[in-house]
């Protein structure tokens, strides 16, 4: 399943600009994404499991590098660490 | 007539260049020397255009428009968008557009329906290797993009098709050019999925030994392991190009090392013409 807006904001993301906003003003960004109130709480849960039923891999792991997780981090709570 | 001088294949990856620095010595050691081979034997090719067959990773494409194949017949391509390769040193690298139209309007002719376009940017996939391999002078660059990202891919038939698609295509352009086929993506490697970091270094030898055998024997074998080797596994699909391109034969591995810091089973091989 994709979720197009999520995968949009991840997609948007990449850019190092648009990083910048999203870490400093997390709902300033979203609210211009027409997300689900279950994928915004995802977000700002960092649900990692719940995104990653929704997006591309390559997209979820841009977006966690993007907000400055290392990789150990972000595996551990791929696998439901 | 343009004529193909050489097959070649690479592995890519981002932490190549954002973690080098944690990659052990002993292995940073031998990725530079494959890397350094890999650039004399294409630089002994003396091409004039290189065929780039990589991936696009999320850098030109999204959900809206998602190509199997996409060859770029632009002028110039841009330099790598990831803001990580920024001391790559080609903010922009010359295309082949009278070529890079040929291979489209004989694919075309054949049966075979490649997307176009004229402003690709080429990410990590194609410009760590050309980096890495030290080629200066840039030859120009013909991107093909082989979708491996986001299902469905094209079939691993298909791209070896595409290979000798690639390679009729090449003897029948009019200009007399050197061109080589350079394949980037794989071997065995996991992005962003729960097996992420994981490398298959069986499959990766198996798939290394099958580009020795016979064609049939080798997508045999992609067609049944590629897709439980991990989601960027699927990039090789890119060395079958450059195998169907080769006609099938000649493949030498010049290096193979499973390198967990970068979290890629790293593969380096050329085909002997």
């Amino acid at each position: 399943m994709r979720d197009y807006w999520l995968s949009k904001l991840f997609f948007d993301l990449q850019s190092p600009a648009a990083a910048a906003e999203y870490r400093s003003d997390q709902g300033k960004v979203l609210a211009r994404y027409p997300l689900q109130e279950n994928v915004k709480r995802a977000l700002s849960a960092n649900d990692v499991p719940f995104l990653a039923e929704r997006t591309n891999a390559y997209l979820l792991r841009y977006y966690f590098f993007a907000i400055g997780w290392k990789d150990e981090e972000f595996i551990r709570r791929l696998r439901g660490g | 007539m343009a004529s193909l001088v050489g097959a070649f294949a690479t592995s890519h990856g981002p932490l190549l260049v954002r973690e080098w620095q944690a990659v052990p010595d002993e292995q940073k050691q031998r990725l530079s020397a494959a890397f350094r081979e890999l650039g004399k034997r294409v630089s002994g090719a003396k091409p004039d255009v290189i065929i780039a067959v990589a991936p696009d990773h999320w850098s030109n494409f999204f959900l809206d428009h998602l190509p199997s194949v996409c060859i770029g017949v632009g002028e110039a391509n841009e330099g790598p968008p990831e803001p990580w390769m920024k001391d790559f040193p080609h903010r922009s690298i010359a295309g082949h557009p009278g070529l890079a139209m040929h291979l489209v309007k004989s694919a075309l002719d054949e049966g075979f329906e490649p997307s176009v376009s004229h402003r690709l940017k080429l990410d990590h996939g194609i410009c760590i290797p050309l980096w890495r391999m030290g080629l200066e002078p840039m030859p120009r660059v013909v991107p093909m993009i082989v979708n491996s990202i986001e299902p469905p891919f094209p079939s691993v038939a298909r791209c070896l098709a595409w290979g000798r698609q690639i390679a009729k295509a090449i003897s029948s352009y009019a200009e007399p050019l050197r061109v080589a086929v350079l394949a980037s993506g794989g071997l065995s490697h996991s992005i962003g999925e729960r097996t992420m970091g994981a490398i298959d270094e069986s499959f990766d030898r198996e798939c290394i030994a099958r580009f020795s055998s016979d064609e049939k024997s080798l997508l045999r074998f992609l067609e049944e392991k590629l897709p439980q080797a991990g989601n960027g596994t699927e990039e090789v699909r890119n060395w079958v190009v450059a195998h169907g391109a080769a006609g099938g034969r000649g493949f030498e591995l010049i290096d193979y090392l499973p390198v967990p810091a970068v979290i890629v089973g790293c593969g380096f091989a050329s085909w002997r013409p």
